[in-house]
């Protein structure tokens, strides 16, 4: 037995390539996830070895923000067996553009350079500040970004916002540290960074140094509130830290392997459904000579395992090629990750990737096998292969419409009866998602036939003959053509869903921007305790080119009793808030209003009240006039601008919106903004039209990525297509024949063909398109209040193109191999 | 040795002059025929017989243009099939020829109706109504034009085939074996039919068989063996056909 299936593997090998290579992309993307994943990995620890391994001890502070004493130090150096120890300096020191205002979103962090057998930061260019008090390093990607070279004077704020100059020296590296990476370092010598960031204490103390108890000694005199690690503890603690986000990366991109894997199990159950039909003579034939059930059970069984095993192995070499490729071009991109570490196959990967290839290939191989045995051996001397015919049964019918209603029913609860929002909503529709596409997969094969019949129509019309043939042909094997193109549906579903979603959701922004935040510029400060100084908003008010200017102030107080803390503020000029219950037409002393997240932590409702300990006012009650839909101008409780001061003392603003008046040119508008503020380097001034564009070209990016990434999902679902229809085309070698003897040129049968194609293709496409319209639907209505609906009709038109035409594509060969075929030699088989 | 047809009172539909056909090469190399040199007249039903092997449904093949010869000419009409290519070929298929299979003469997606249309559709030619309602009345299928192929029995099928093969009037039908598959009573009423279309609408029939009673329905039959035309004989009975077949075997 075992020879016959080998003999049958080899005799079809070209029919079971096509089938190999959706396991083989699957199992290769997942492979090349953990080859990127591991190789990164292994990098970020290796060089947080390489920073690490100079120190012999370090203490931090047990929490992250906190800082240790500074006379820790003298303390540290006094030990026996501490050769040298030097205390790190960090803190906020924000660096001035060319334009004279801070840059970047958050404000650059200074860091003590030391220099000696402690110095652990990597000069890339340049030297480093050395001992200079008037020198200081950059990091490179703020070097970059700020047109800055060596020799250039920079301008960095210090801790009391006075303005100091120094000369940059060199570029550092930021290495592991996220937190450097994200806001731009700045370096200084040891005491500038003291006096610059005015830090009071040390980030982490450094120890050179050996012998025994050292460690135990340091602990010691570091006493409670610092933890002392050893070199090594400190390079795996760095490299976790900035391993975190490659965690969830691997998720991701695992997820997206996934749902390939689950295409390409459709697409080989597919495949030996056809070749088991295909094959019954012959099973009937092993039956008539003493095979019994199991073994022709065994035998397909078999063949799919060496399938399986086949193109797992060839996918763990994609998936190697895959990775190393991803690894070269980040490499090449300077991307900020370690591209450079030897990429390694893990044994990790190896079985899982071998495992799961093999696990899909024969679990999906499994039915098809059992219907193999079903083969009579009678079957061996009937002359002509029945065509499988389909009858709707009631079972199906039934399970479908069981798993609709559910699947439907959790969608619509999920969508319009939960609260939105939240995540429970959320997993409520994909779960519905879930079920409803469960049961389209079922009902398949009851569809396809009217869907063919309907989206053939066009085609029927324009092609002619060959068109009618063709969709006839589509929806002639129910079962089959369901499978192919529920394929294709989870790829395209997918798609569309994101689509909507994003769309959707810019829609819903850039909406709610307007009608709450109808503003063309934000005047705030880069530092969340920063402040606006009053004068700008006063010289705002004063100038003819603006229309409004709204304040907004804030401040933290205290919830009487349970001591929780919430900010309370005021604003002052024409806004208009989006309420929920109540109203804020008129918000008198003694009342407030509260944003909903507020709301539901204190359980306040419009006429209740809430005692406030303010630091002017002593303890207040406050009644709710008015729940507010809470956006992010506003803070969580909202009172009049009087009893503000009241309450809190005449404060400088927190942040301002301006309107431009109508008929001035945006760019005089700009400029007398930023006059205005020019005093003021902490206080940045961004316009909407700028938000508006960083927040579309985020949404793009995403969009790309995701579709990117269900591409591969869409391509071995085409994959599928040509394999059903290449085996279709040798089922029908004589029917194509008798139609090429008939008259049907070369060209026709070829055409007939991608018709068949491009309507099975369709079919697929449009029933995604209806299901991710509806969850996308589902999805938004669940995440965002109030969200708008948006169906990006270009995309899905795309979508819905692009799938006939891959269908047409995946036609090709075999209507090549088709139309080639020798009329005589063809009705002669069979 | 050739034998010429000495009865030329009709034009010719089919002419075949010189006619090799070779399979493979080297040792290999199978001569399916050996210079054959034959005419069908028509308006006549004409046979083919010989034992297996002997080249018969190569010939039909050649000289309905489903194959190219070795070498050699074929006319169908004015027209010679040798040097044409393959789309020249499908459309004098569709235009001149019609076709008569063993097995699998019928596409199972379409009714009985559209089957018999097909080649004229194909073709996108009008439908002569008279003359469908004739077709479909001589093969009697009136009440069966909404069935599907598994729907029908072997001699329906056939019959729809019969039919379809009429429907475009083509200059000659070829039929290969087209009673192989059916029982005696089927066979006997679609070589009728066959034989009415002959007298009745003029049609050219060429018929390969190897049944000396289909081929006795016939008004000529030529005998091949080994790839030659080795005898003819007109107006058979099926005593005199296998006579003749026995003559050639001895």
């Amino acid at each position: 037995m075992l020879r016959t299936t080998l003999a049958g593997l080899r005799a079809h090998k070209l029919r079971l390539l096509l089938t190999s290579l959706a396991i083989t992309l699957g199992v290769g993307f997942i492979a090349g996830t953990f080859v990127l994943t591991d190789t990164v990995k292994a990098g970020l620890s290796q060089q947080a070895t390489a920073e690490a391994d100079k120190v012999g001890l370090a203490v931090l502070p047990e929490d992250h923000e906190g800082a240790l004493p500074e006379r820790l130090l003298d303390q540290v150096r006094g030990l026996s067996g501490v050769l040298e120890a030097q205390g790190l300096i960090r803190g906020s020191a924000p660096l001035l553009g060319k334009d004279g205002k801070v840059v970047g979103n958050a404000p650059t962090t200074a860091v003590s350079i030391v220099t000696g057998r402690l110095g652990r930061t990597t000069i890339l260019s340049g030297t480093g500040p050395g001992s200079d008090d008037q020198a200081a390093v950059l990091d490179k990607n703020t070097t970059k970004a700020q047109g800055l070279k060596l020799g250039d004077t920079i301008t960095v704020l210090d801790s009391r916002h006075r303005e100091q100059r120094f000369r940059l020296v060199g570029v550092m590296d930021t290495g592991l540290d996220q937190t450097l990476a994200y806001t731009g370092a700045v370096g200084f010598t040891p005491a500038t960074a003291q006096r610059m960031t005015g830090a009071k204490g040390f980030a982490e103390i450094d120890i050179a140094g050996d012998g025994a108890g050292l460690k135990q000694a340091v602990a010691a005199a570091a006493g409670a509130g610092a933890v002392v690690k050893t070199g090594a503890e400190l390079a795996k603690g760095l490299a976790a830290e900035a391993g975190i986000q490659m965690e969830s990366l691997t998720t991701g991109l695992l997820l997206f392997g996934l749902v390939a894997m689950l295409v390409a199990a459709l697409v080989i159950y597919n495949t030996f459904n056809i070749l088991v039909a295909q094959r019954a003579r012959e099973m009937a034939l092993l039956r008539c000579i003493g095979a019994t059930r199991g073994q022709v059970f065994g035998s397909i069984v078999l063949e799919s395992t060496a399938v399986g095993l086949l193109s797992s192995a060839l996918g763990l070499l994609a998936g190697y090629g895959l990775g190393a490729a991803t690894l070269a071009v980040l490499g090449a991109l300077d991307a900020p990750l370690p591209t450079n570490a030897a990429i390694a196959l893990t044994p990790v990967m190896v079985l899982s990737g071998l495992g799961l290839g093999l696990l899909v290939t024969v679990g999906a191989a499994l039915l098809p096998a059992r219907a193999a045995t079903r083969v009579a051996p009678i079957a061996a001397l009937g002359m002509q292969v029945e065509e499988q015919t389909f009858r709707t049964g009631v079972v199906r019918v039934v399970l479908a419409a069981l798993f609709l209603i559910a699947g439907l029913g959790a969608a619509g609860y999920g969508a319009l009866g939960m609260e939105p929002g939240q995540m429970v909503p959320l997993f409520v529709v994909m779960g519905g998602g879930a079920l409803t596409f469960l049961g389209v997969l079922i009902l398949g094969p009851v569809l396809v036939k009217p869907l063919s019949a309907l989206i053939g129509w066009i085609p029927a019309r324009l092609f002619g003959v060959p068109g009618r043939l063709a969709v006839d042909n589509s929806g002639r094997n129910p079962r089959r053509a369901a499978t192919t193109t529920v394929a294709l549906t989870i790829g395209v579903t997918l798609m569309t869903l994101i689509s909507v979603v994003t769309a959707s959701t810019r829609e819903t922004m850039t909406t709610k921007l307007d009608n709450q935040f109808p503003i063309d510029y934000l005047v705030a400060p880069q530092e969340r305790d920063a402040a606006v100084p009053r004068p700008v908003a006063d010289a705002l008010r004063r100038s003819p080119e603006l229309a409004s200017v709204v304040q907004i102030r804030a401040a933290k107080a205290k919830i009487s009793g349970s001591g929780d803390s919430v900010r309370v503020g005021t604003f002052n000029g024409p806004f208009k808030p989006e309420v929920r219950s109540g109203s804020l037409d008129r918000l008198e002393p003694g009342q407030v209003a509260v944003a909903v997240p507020a709301a539901n932590q204190f359980g306040l409702r419009v006429g209740g009240t809430v005692a406030v300990r303010t630091p002017k006012g002593g303890t207040v009650t406050l009644r709710v006039v008015a729940v507010l839909s809470g956006d992010a101008s506003l803070p969580m409780f909202t009172v009049a601008e009087q009893p503000f001061e009241e309450y809190f003392g005449r404060l400088p603003d927190t942040r301002l919106m301006v309107n431009i008046k109508d008929g001035v040119p945006p760019a005089q508008a700009r400029k007398v903004v930023d006059a205005a503020t020019a005093a003021y380097p902490m206080v940045q001034v961004t316009s909407a039209t700028e938000v508006r564009g960083q927040f579309d070209d985020t949404l793009d990016m995403l969009l790309m990525i995701i579709t990117g990434l269900l591409g591969l999902a869409i391509l071995i679902s085409l994959l599928g297509i040509a394999n059903t229809l290449s085996l279709s085309v040798h089922e029908r070698t004589r029917e194509s024949a008798l139609l090429r003897a008939l008259g049907l040129t070369r060209s026709q049968l070829r055409r007939m063909l991608s018709v068949e194609a491009l309507v099975l293709g369709l079919i697929g496409a449009v029933v995604g398109v209806v299901l991710g319209g509806v969850f996308g639907w589902a999805a938004m209505r669940a995440m965002i209040d109030g969200a708008w609906f948006v169906v990006p009709v270009g995309q899905i038109t795309l979508f819905v193109v692009l799938s006939g035409l891959a269908g047409v594509l995946a036609a090709v060969l075999p209507a090549r191999r088709a139309a080639r075929a020798s009329i005589v030699g063809s009705l002669a088989t069979g | 040795m050739t034998l010429t047809d000495t009865r030329r009172q009709a034009p010719e539909a089919v002419v075949a002059r010189a006619l090799t056909k070779v399979y493979g090469q080297g040792d290999a190399q199978v001569h399916a025929l050996r210079g054959v040199d034959v005419a069908f007249a028509t308006g006549a039903f004409t046979a083919i017989m010989g034992p297996s092997g002997s080249g018969k449904s190569t010939l039909m093949h050649c000289l309905a243009g489903l194959d190219t010869a070795t070498s050699g000419t074929v006319h169908i009409g004015d027209v010679e099939l040798t040097g044409l290519n393959d789309k020249q070929l499908t459309l004098l298929r569709r235009e001149r020829i019609g076709f008569i299979f063993q097995a699998f003469n019928l596409l199972p997606t379409l009714t009985a109706e559209q089957n018999i249309r097909l080649p004229l559709e194909i073709a996108a030619r009008q439908p002569d109504r008279l003359l469908f309602d004739r077709v479909i009345e001589t093969v009697g299928l009136r009440d069966r034009l909404a069935h599907k192929p598994t729907e029908l029995s072997g001699g329906q099928q056939q019959r729809v085939a019969v039919a379809r093969a009429l429907i475009s009037k083509p200059q000659v039908i070829f039929a290969d074996e087209p009673t192989g598959n059916l029982d005696s009573r089927s066979g006997a009423e679609v070589l009728s039919f066959l034989r009415t279309s002959v007298r009745e609408l003029g049609q050219t029939i060429v018929m390969v068989t190897h049944d000396p009673v289909a081929a006795a329905y016939a008004d000529r039959v030529v005998f091949l063996r080994d790839g030659e035309l080795v005898s003819e004989i007109s107006a058979p009975s099926p005593q005199s056909v296998l006579d003749t077949l026995m003559k050639l075997e001895a």
